[in-house]
């Protein structure tokens, strides 16, 4: 097997060739986002141009980041002027083509990265990329090569100083090494904020052997992709992670878990894998160091509760992922009964990135508690959706900034931050909060593990808290009674009050279902009533507006809401037409709605946007007399 | 298809699959992968292979939601139960499918061509609502475009 300098000399030649190239070369993002988005077609229009000798190449890369752009390319000239440009779909593909090999296609452009904005001789107004508001807070530690290489292409890697990391951290004193993790501040990254060099020194001191490294892949969180970024961009960054975590603790096999929603994150983490294989960065006698260590990828099958480490190891114990009591703790008894290590992708990577950057740089960013960065994705009502990475104590405003703000001119409402169990806090104290996971435990939140979803006015907190709710029902493995019940009783007083049927003291017994909820066994339990207990502190007057008066102010609640034909109209016919239920139908000659067949699809509005209304105070309010508990008891409540 | 020939199609698929080794899922998904679904007798083929009991197998192949234990339809709509979805009308797009197909999610229609999936957020929020034909993002849908893109699938059936 060639030795670390033989593979990074090799290496040199393949990487100048795309980073300096002798002709235009087209870097197109090939993500799941950009795929959504037709990246596909345009990999395929430019690579077919560049076949039929339009003089420049084209390569894949993964994931910049930029969702709201894509798809994505980046066009690298002779000469060292990169530009970053956005919408480039497969229709538009030639004349983009034409437009950026020889200049700046100005309409599609984004940011130059590096060299002049000109064209040819003239100046063109393309601001720089690191000046355009979406980039300007960002520090591109853990993305330092995504969008930049090409993820299949493990010379692209080694080339930009991939697995140099390890090799020094091979020549260290495992201790030594433990300590530098420890002294970081580096804590997981999933949403737990555990000290990784701590958890990393249990496994080195377990006794049993062999010891085994897990990396949590399954980001179940809705409205989170951080992981699926990293391992669709540069799976390299995890698997050198890991391999610096097996000479630190002694593991000798990895798993890698891989939620059934990334097929391609599990294509490239399979590549990748082959090719330290090939290498032998993997397998036996790390590049010459004496370490012996492979992984595998699992891919899961779609369980949220194997996103906690005990249910995620107990599924690759070929059991229902269904979390288990601790201790023991996975640093005792994990994988087949033997200790084991979990972290998450970006945990992981972000290891190899303290090593990278050195001890003393990565301290310098960040805050006093959490030095380093932080990858997030925005989506929600911002303008822009995206995965960014920017230091831990930005604040959520400035997120929100470079996200473009709340789109549509509306209100920013709330902040539904790191997945259901950590919380829904309102504008106006989201807005001023730093992202680090302290100031979000004083509001009974927690700041989770990269998801920032923004909540504008057109959304009633009550159904998104039913939506929740629903989904942490449904979600439960099904063990502790206190979850599994308390979530469907949760449930039913949501659906309730979103229907205006609430008791008066469902108050009361939100309270009482989040307290007992406490004595779950994993958080999946414990932390399910948080966006519920946020919603009652800092929303209560909108949910006393469906528990009292009867009515949804976003107007979207089913129950609280009807739909009615202000003006007979030939779009009042094609809304007809276009209905599911044929619930508008002809009365006496003028159109009507059936109330009882209509579903609130919201269908016959958009196609009448001027004559068919939406009613939120039709019902009559009646005040709610106190029941007695007597009352309830009856009642069967 | 024979029992005893299904059985040993299977055990062909899932030949590389060890006991103790972390291999459940992925023989799982061997099966699902090859007939589109989990059927009945690879239960009692992977619980041999595997040296798992058949009521383990069953357990975990009915507590994983990708699972399926009846064939899919043709085409199979998923639809995206995120929290951004969601925002943007999603629920409206459920409603929507649900009527003009006249059937519930997770169930097909009466001549298994088209079908209804519920789906888990992968973060391709920029397209919300959205659904997943066959695996491919279809979005952002409103309400509308919705009805029109079901009633064509159903003309295309």
């Amino acid at each position: 097997m060639p030795t670390y300098e033989e593979l990074r000399a090799a290496a040199a030649a393949v990487w100048s060739a795309v980073e300096k190239p002798q002709r235009p070369l087209f870097v197109v993002s090939m993500n799941t986002s950009s795929i959504a988005a037709g990246a596909q077609a345009t990999f395929d229009a430019l690579r077919k141009l560049a076949d039929s000798g339009s003089g420049f190449d084209v390569m894949q890369t993964g994931d910049a980041g930029l969702a709201w752009a894509e798809p994505v390319v980046e066009v690298r000239r002779p000469g060292g002027q990169h530009v970053l440009y956005g919408h480039v779909t497969a229709g538009k593909a030639e004349a983009f083509a034409q437009a950026a090999a020889s200049g700046i296609a100005k309409e599609h452009a984004i940011g130059v990265i590096a060299g002049e904005a000109t064209d040819g001789a003239t100046r063109v107004s393309v601001p720089m990329l690191a000046d355009i508001d979406w980039a300007k807070p960002q520090v591109r530690w853990l993305m330092y090569n995504c969008g930049v290489i090409d993820p299949d292409n493990i010379d692209h890697y080694i080339a930009r100083g991939g697995y140099s990391h390890y090799m020094a951290a091979s020549r260290m004193d495992r201790d030594a090494l433990i300590n530098v993790v420890k002294g970081s501040t580096l804590r997981g990254h999933s949403g737990s904020f555990f000290s990784t060099g701590m958890k990393w020194s249990f496994l080195k001191d377990a006794k049993a052997e062999p010891k085994y490294l897990v990396c949590n892949a399954d980001e179940g969180d809705p409205g989170a992709w951080v992981n699926r970024v990293v391992m669709e961009s540069d799976p390299h960054m995890l698997l050198e992670g890991m391999l610096i975590g097996a000479y630190a603790t002694g593991a000798t096999h990895g798993w890698i878990y891989i939620r059934d929603e990334y097929p391609l994150a599990i294509e490239r983490v399979n590549h990748a894998l082959q090719a330290c294989r090939d290498r032998g960065i993997f397998g036996d006698n790390a590049l010459g160091t004496g370490v012996h260590f492979d992984a595998e990828v699992i891919r899961g099958a779609g369980a949220y509760v194997c996103g906690d480490e005990t249910g995620l190891i107990s599924s690759v114990n070929d059991e229902r992922g269904m979390p288990r009591i601790k201790p023991p703790f996975p640093a005792q008894s994990g994988v087949l009964g033997k200790p084991t290590n979990v972290n998450n992708v970006e945990t992981y990577a972000s290891v190899t990135t303290l090593l990278r950057v050195t001890p003393d740089t990565f301290s310098t960013v960040g805050t006093e508690m959490n030095r380093g960065t932080k990858m997030f994705t925005v989506s929600g009502a911002c303008e822009k959706s995206g995965c960014i990475e920017v230091p831990f104590g930005t604040t959520v405003a400035d997120v929100l900034t470079l996200s473009g703000g709340i789109a549509n001119g509306r209100a920013f409402k709330a902040l539904q931050q790191g997945g259901p169990l950590s919380g829904l806090l309102p504008a106006s104290i989201a807005a001023d909060l730093l992202l680090e996971p302290e100031p979000f435990r004083p509001l009974g939140a927690g700041m989770g593990g990269g998801g920032l979803i923004f909540v504008d006015e057109t959304s009633c907190v009550i159904n998104l808290n039913a939506m929740f709710t629903w989904f942490l029902e449904d979600e439960s493995c099904g063990r502790c009674t206190t979850c599994r019940g308390g979530n469907q009783r949760m449930l039913e007083i949501l659906e309730r009050v979103s229907r205006g049927e609430a008791h008066p003291d469902d108050p009361e017994r939100i309270k009482s279902l989040a307290a007992s909820m406490q004595y779950s066994n994993c958080f999946h339990g414990t932390l399910s009533p948080v966006i519920i207990n946020n919603t009652m502190t800092h929303f209560r007057a909108e949910y006393d507006a469906h528990a009292l008066e009867h009515r949804c102010p976003a107007q979207v609640c089913d129950g609280l809401i009807r739909y009615r034909i202000t003006k007979q109209s030939p779009a009042v016919a094609e809304a007809a037409a276009i209905c599911p239920t044929r619930a508008i139908v002809q009365n006496g000659g003028s159109w009507a709605i059936d109330d009882a067949a209509c579903i609130r699809c919201n269908a016959c509005r958009e196609a009448a946007p001027n004559d068919i209304v939406v009613e939120d105070k039709f019902r009559d309010i009646v005040p709610l007399r106190v029941i007695e508990r007597a009352d309830v008891a009856r009642a069967g409540g | 298809m024979l029992d005893n020939e299904a059985t040993l199609e299977i055990q062909h698929l899932i030949r590389d699959f060890k006991p103790a080794d972390g291999d459940l899922l992925g023989a799982l998904h061997a099966v699902q992968h090859h007939y589109g679904y989990v059927p009945k007798i690879a239960m009692k083929v992977v619980a041999r292979q595997l040296r798992l009991s058949e009521a383990k197998v069953y357990g975990a192949a009915t507590f994983y939601s990708e699972f399926r234990l009846t064939p899919p339809p043709a085409t199979l709509i998923g639809w995206c139960s995120g929290p951004t979805c969601r925002m943007k009308g999603g629920g409206n797009v459920r409603k929507v499918l649900e009527a003009e197909l006249g059937v519930g999610m997770g169930e097909n229609t009466g001549d298994n061509k088209l079908g209804l999936h519920m789906a888990q957020c992968n973060g391709t929020c920029e397209y919300a609502a959205q659904v997943w034909v066959d695996g491919k993002v279809v979005g952002p849908l409103s309400a509308l475009d919705t009805v029109k893109l079901v009633r064509d699938l159903k003309a295309k059936a």
